[in-house]
Protein backbone atom coordinates (compact mmCIF):
# COMPACT_ATOMS: atom_id res chain seq x y z
CA UNK A 1 0.00 0.00 0.00
CA UNK A 2 1.19 3.35 -0.98
CA UNK A 3 0.77 6.81 -2.11
CA UNK A 4 3.29 6.40 -4.59
CA UNK A 5 2.66 3.26 -6.30
CA UNK A 6 -0.52 4.54 -8.07
CA UNK A 7 -0.57 1.69 -10.79
CA UNK A 8 -2.01 -0.35 -7.84
CA UNK A 9 -6.04 -1.14 -8.87
CA UNK A 10 -8.63 -3.11 -6.95
CA UNK A 11 -10.17 -4.41 -10.49
CA UNK A 12 -7.26 -6.95 -9.95
CA UNK A 13 -8.32 -10.85 -9.02
CA UNK A 14 -5.85 -10.92 -6.32
CA UNK A 15 -6.78 -7.44 -4.48
CA UNK A 16 -10.08 -8.06 -5.21
CA UNK A 17 -10.60 -10.31 -2.05
CA UNK A 18 -12.28 -8.55 0.68
CA UNK A 19 -9.85 -9.69 3.50
CA UNK A 20 -6.45 -9.47 1.50
CA UNK A 21 -4.38 -6.55 2.37
CA UNK A 22 -3.42 -4.23 0.31
CA UNK A 23 -0.59 -5.30 -2.32
CA UNK A 24 2.99 -4.07 -2.07
CA UNK A 25 5.33 -3.97 -4.33
CA UNK A 26 8.23 -6.49 -4.30
CA UNK A 27 12.13 -6.12 -4.70
CA UNK A 28 13.37 -6.56 -8.19
CA UNK A 29 16.59 -5.99 -10.01
CA UNK A 30 17.02 -5.43 -13.93
CA UNK A 31 19.76 -5.98 -16.23
CA UNK A 32 19.87 -5.71 -20.29
CA UNK A 33 21.44 -7.55 -22.44
CA UNK A 34 21.81 -6.65 -26.21
CA UNK A 35 18.80 -9.07 -26.79
CA UNK A 36 16.69 -9.11 -23.78
CA UNK A 37 15.76 -7.49 -20.13
CA UNK A 38 16.34 -9.87 -17.35
CA UNK A 39 13.90 -9.28 -14.72
CA UNK A 40 14.64 -10.98 -10.94
CA UNK A 41 11.43 -10.48 -8.77
CA UNK A 42 11.80 -11.39 -5.28
CA UNK A 43 8.87 -13.18 -4.35
CA UNK A 44 9.20 -15.08 -0.78
CA UNK A 45 6.12 -17.03 -0.20
CA UNK A 46 4.79 -17.06 -3.34
CA UNK A 47 4.26 -20.25 -5.12
CA UNK A 48 3.90 -21.41 -8.60
CA UNK A 49 -0.09 -21.89 -8.11
CA UNK A 50 -0.57 -18.25 -6.28
CA UNK A 51 1.66 -16.19 -9.07
CA UNK A 52 -0.05 -14.64 -12.09
CA UNK A 53 1.82 -12.95 -14.62
CA UNK A 54 -0.12 -10.83 -17.58
CA UNK A 55 1.79 -8.42 -20.20
CA UNK A 56 -0.85 -6.61 -22.46
CA UNK A 57 -0.88 -3.18 -23.94
CA UNK A 58 2.70 -2.83 -22.75
CA UNK A 59 2.26 -3.15 -19.38
CA UNK A 60 3.80 -6.35 -17.34
CA UNK A 61 1.69 -7.13 -14.74
CA UNK A 62 2.92 -9.82 -11.72
CA UNK A 63 0.98 -10.28 -8.55
CA UNK A 64 1.14 -13.58 -6.32
CA UNK A 65 0.06 -13.88 -3.29
CA UNK A 66 1.90 -15.50 -0.61
CA UNK A 67 1.33 -18.77 1.45
CA UNK A 68 0.26 -18.63 5.08
CA UNK A 69 3.29 -18.41 7.05
CA UNK A 70 2.17 -19.31 10.44
CA UNK A 71 1.87 -22.53 11.36
CA UNK A 72 -1.95 -23.52 12.18
CA UNK A 73 -3.16 -22.64 16.06
CA UNK A 74 0.22 -21.38 16.97
CA UNK A 75 0.34 -17.64 18.38
CA UNK A 76 2.41 -14.66 16.65
CA UNK A 77 5.44 -13.90 19.13
CA UNK A 78 7.51 -11.75 16.92
CA UNK A 79 6.50 -10.40 13.60
CA UNK A 80 8.61 -8.98 10.55
CA UNK A 81 7.08 -10.37 7.17
CA UNK A 82 4.01 -8.82 5.87
CA UNK A 83 0.91 -10.83 4.77
CA UNK A 84 0.28 -8.60 1.75
CA UNK A 85 0.14 -9.67 -1.36
CA UNK A 86 2.82 -9.17 -4.30
CA UNK A 87 1.99 -6.94 -7.16
CA UNK A 88 4.56 -4.78 -9.94
CA UNK A 89 3.74 -3.35 -12.37
CA UNK A 90 6.25 -2.61 -15.08
CA UNK A 91 5.91 -0.68 -18.39
CA UNK A 92 7.93 -1.33 -21.51
CA UNK A 93 5.98 0.03 -24.25
CA UNK A 94 5.87 -3.00 -26.61
CA UNK A 95 9.49 -2.81 -27.28
CA UNK A 96 9.18 -6.47 -25.83
CA UNK A 97 8.02 -9.55 -27.42
CA UNK A 98 5.65 -10.88 -25.17
CA UNK A 99 5.47 -14.14 -27.11
CA UNK A 100 9.17 -15.02 -26.31
CA UNK A 101 8.69 -13.85 -22.66
CA UNK A 102 10.32 -17.10 -20.53
CA UNK A 103 9.67 -17.19 -16.98
CA UNK A 104 10.82 -19.14 -13.96
CA UNK A 105 10.11 -19.35 -10.13
CA UNK A 106 12.60 -20.84 -8.24
CA UNK A 107 13.22 -20.36 -4.31
CA UNK A 108 10.86 -17.30 -4.05
CA UNK A 109 12.37 -15.67 -7.27
CA UNK A 110 10.69 -15.48 -10.14
CA UNK A 111 13.36 -14.71 -13.48
CA UNK A 112 11.90 -13.25 -16.35
CA UNK A 113 14.19 -13.16 -19.49
CA UNK A 114 12.16 -10.42 -21.75
CA UNK A 115 13.22 -10.68 -25.48
CA UNK A 116 13.39 -7.33 -27.18
CA UNK A 117 11.56 -6.81 -30.20
CA UNK A 118 13.01 -6.41 -33.46
CA UNK A 119 12.21 -2.55 -33.62
CA UNK A 120 14.12 -2.06 -30.41
CA UNK A 121 17.38 -3.60 -31.36
CA UNK A 122 19.92 -1.45 -32.35
CA UNK A 123 19.91 -0.92 -35.53
CA UNK A 124 23.02 0.17 -38.10
CA UNK A 125 21.91 2.98 -40.76
CA UNK A 126 24.32 3.43 -44.04
CA UNK A 127 25.13 6.53 -45.18
CA UNK A 128 24.92 6.55 -48.95
CA UNK B 1 24.40 -8.00 13.00
CA UNK B 2 20.75 -7.58 14.69
CA UNK B 3 19.46 -9.36 17.38
CA UNK B 4 15.89 -10.24 18.39
CA UNK B 5 15.02 -11.55 21.63
CA UNK B 6 12.46 -12.52 23.21
CA UNK B 7 11.45 -13.65 26.82
CA UNK B 8 8.86 -16.55 26.58
CA UNK B 9 5.36 -16.03 28.01
CA UNK B 10 5.05 -19.60 29.49
CA UNK B 11 7.62 -18.51 32.38
CA UNK B 12 4.82 -15.67 33.41
CA UNK B 13 6.83 -12.74 32.35
CA UNK B 14 5.04 -10.54 29.30
CA UNK B 15 6.59 -11.22 25.52
CA UNK B 16 9.10 -8.73 25.16
CA UNK B 17 10.72 -8.05 22.00
CA UNK B 18 13.83 -6.51 23.08
CA UNK B 19 17.31 -6.42 20.84
CA UNK B 20 20.57 -7.67 22.80
CA UNK B 21 24.15 -6.46 21.36
CA UNK B 22 22.70 -2.70 20.29
CA UNK B 23 21.93 -0.05 22.10
CA UNK B 24 18.10 0.10 23.10
CA UNK B 25 17.38 2.34 20.16
CA UNK B 26 17.85 -0.39 17.60
CA UNK B 27 14.81 -1.87 18.58
CA UNK B 28 12.70 1.16 17.27
CA UNK B 29 14.68 1.71 14.48
CA UNK B 30 13.85 -1.84 13.09
CA UNK B 31 10.14 -1.36 14.11
CA UNK B 32 10.47 2.29 11.97
CA UNK B 33 12.40 0.45 9.21
CA UNK B 34 9.33 -2.31 8.64
CA UNK B 35 6.93 0.29 9.02
CA UNK B 36 8.20 2.86 6.55
CA UNK B 37 9.33 -0.62 4.56
CA UNK B 38 6.12 -1.95 4.54
CA UNK B 39 3.87 0.95 4.70
CA UNK B 40 5.25 3.89 2.96
CA UNK B 41 6.98 3.02 0.26
CA UNK B 42 4.91 0.10 -0.17
CA UNK B 43 8.05 -2.24 -0.93
CA UNK B 44 7.96 -5.48 0.61
CA UNK B 45 10.58 -6.39 3.23
CA UNK B 46 14.09 -6.55 1.78
CA UNK B 47 17.26 -7.65 3.13
CA UNK B 48 19.87 -4.49 4.60
CA UNK B 49 23.16 -5.37 5.77
CA UNK B 50 22.59 -9.00 5.12
CA UNK B 51 19.23 -8.74 7.71
CA UNK B 52 16.22 -10.37 6.49
CA UNK B 53 12.63 -10.49 7.64
CA UNK B 54 12.53 -13.43 10.49
CA UNK B 55 9.19 -13.75 11.90
CA UNK B 56 8.57 -16.21 15.30
CA UNK B 57 5.48 -18.20 16.43
CA UNK B 58 4.98 -20.63 18.84
CA UNK B 59 2.37 -23.11 20.07
CA UNK B 60 2.08 -25.82 22.88
CA UNK B 61 4.88 -27.94 21.60
CA UNK B 62 7.35 -25.93 19.07
CA UNK B 63 8.84 -22.73 19.11
CA UNK B 64 8.95 -21.85 15.07
CA UNK B 65 11.09 -19.24 12.85
CA UNK B 66 10.53 -18.47 9.61
CA UNK B 67 12.98 -16.53 7.59
CA UNK B 68 12.48 -14.96 3.99
CA UNK B 69 15.47 -15.77 1.73
CA UNK B 70 14.73 -15.42 -1.26
CA UNK B 71 17.24 -17.03 -3.91
CA UNK B 72 19.50 -18.29 -1.77
CA UNK B 73 21.74 -21.10 -2.66
CA UNK B 74 20.78 -24.35 -0.90
CA UNK B 75 23.97 -25.62 -0.08
CA UNK B 76 24.91 -22.21 2.06
CA UNK B 77 22.22 -22.35 4.10
CA UNK B 78 23.18 -23.15 7.82
CA UNK B 79 20.65 -23.17 11.19
CA UNK B 80 22.97 -23.79 14.13
CA UNK B 81 22.26 -23.71 17.80
CA UNK B 82 25.15 -21.64 19.49
CA UNK B 83 24.74 -20.25 23.39
CA UNK B 84 20.95 -20.39 23.53
CA UNK B 85 20.62 -18.43 20.10
CA UNK B 86 19.65 -19.76 16.60
CA UNK B 87 22.23 -18.53 13.74
CA UNK B 88 21.08 -18.47 10.68
CA UNK B 89 23.37 -18.07 7.57
CA UNK B 90 23.25 -18.38 3.93
CA UNK B 91 25.05 -16.37 0.77
CA UNK B 92 22.80 -15.30 -2.11
CA UNK B 93 24.90 -14.85 -5.67
CA UNK B 94 24.02 -12.18 -7.79
CA UNK B 95 24.73 -10.15 -10.87
CA UNK B 96 26.84 -7.39 -10.40
CA UNK B 97 28.73 -5.12 -13.07
CA UNK B 98 32.15 -6.99 -13.36
CA UNK B 99 30.19 -10.61 -13.15
CA UNK B 100 28.83 -12.67 -10.23
CA UNK B 101 29.27 -11.25 -6.17
CA UNK B 102 27.46 -12.58 -3.39
CA UNK B 103 25.56 -11.46 -0.35
CA UNK B 104 25.93 -12.96 3.02
CA UNK B 105 22.98 -12.88 4.98
CA UNK B 106 23.50 -13.76 8.99
CA UNK B 107 20.87 -13.62 11.59
CA UNK B 108 20.68 -14.63 15.61
CA UNK B 109 18.04 -15.01 16.67
CA UNK B 110 17.55 -16.01 20.63
CA UNK B 111 15.50 -19.16 21.35
CA UNK B 112 14.13 -20.18 24.78
CA UNK B 113 16.40 -22.52 26.87
CA UNK B 114 13.90 -25.64 26.78
CA UNK B 115 14.21 -26.33 23.13
CA UNK B 116 15.87 -29.71 22.22
CA UNK B 117 18.59 -28.58 20.30
CA UNK B 118 19.44 -32.43 18.79
CA UNK B 119 15.86 -32.55 17.37
CA UNK B 120 15.52 -29.23 15.81
CA UNK B 121 14.57 -29.23 12.20
CA UNK B 122 14.22 -26.67 9.06
CA UNK B 123 12.85 -26.44 5.70
CA UNK B 124 13.47 -24.26 2.97
CA UNK B 125 10.49 -23.70 0.28
CA UNK B 126 9.39 -20.86 -2.04
CA UNK B 127 12.31 -18.44 -0.80
CA UNK B 128 11.26 -19.32 3.19
CA UNK B 129 13.33 -20.84 5.64
CA UNK B 130 10.75 -22.67 8.14
CA UNK B 131 12.34 -23.78 11.55
CA UNK B 132 11.02 -25.78 13.98
CA UNK B 133 11.78 -25.91 17.82
CA UNK B 134 10.38 -28.97 19.91
CA UNK B 135 10.40 -27.96 23.62
CA UNK B 136 11.46 -29.98 25.84
CA UNK B 137 9.20 -32.42 27.70
CA UNK B 138 9.75 -30.62 31.12
CA UNK B 139 8.70 -27.18 29.22
CA UNK B 140 5.62 -28.51 27.84
CA UNK B 141 2.20 -27.31 30.26
CA UNK B 142 1.17 -30.65 31.70
CA UNK B 143 -2.25 -31.18 33.16
CA UNK B 144 -1.72 -32.86 37.01
CA UNK B 145 -4.93 -33.95 39.17
CA UNK B 146 -4.87 -33.75 42.47
CA UNK B 147 -7.08 -36.23 44.22
CA UNK B 148 -8.60 -34.94 47.48
CA UNK B 149 -9.46 -37.42 49.99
Amino acid sequence: MSIFNTSNDSSNGASAVAEQPAACRPRYEVAETEGAYALSVFLPGVSRESLEITDEDGELRITGRRAQGAPSGSAVLHRESSDASYELVLTHDNTVDTGKTVAELRDGVLSLSLAKAESAKPRKISVN
Amino acid sequence: MRYIQFTHPSRGIAAAAGYGGRLAQAGIENQLDWLFGTALTGFAGQARNGQFPVDLYEDKNNTYVRAELPGVTRDTISVEIVDGALSIQASRKGKAAGGEDTVQLKRLVSIPDEVQADKVSAAYENGILAVTLPWSEEAKPRKINVSVN
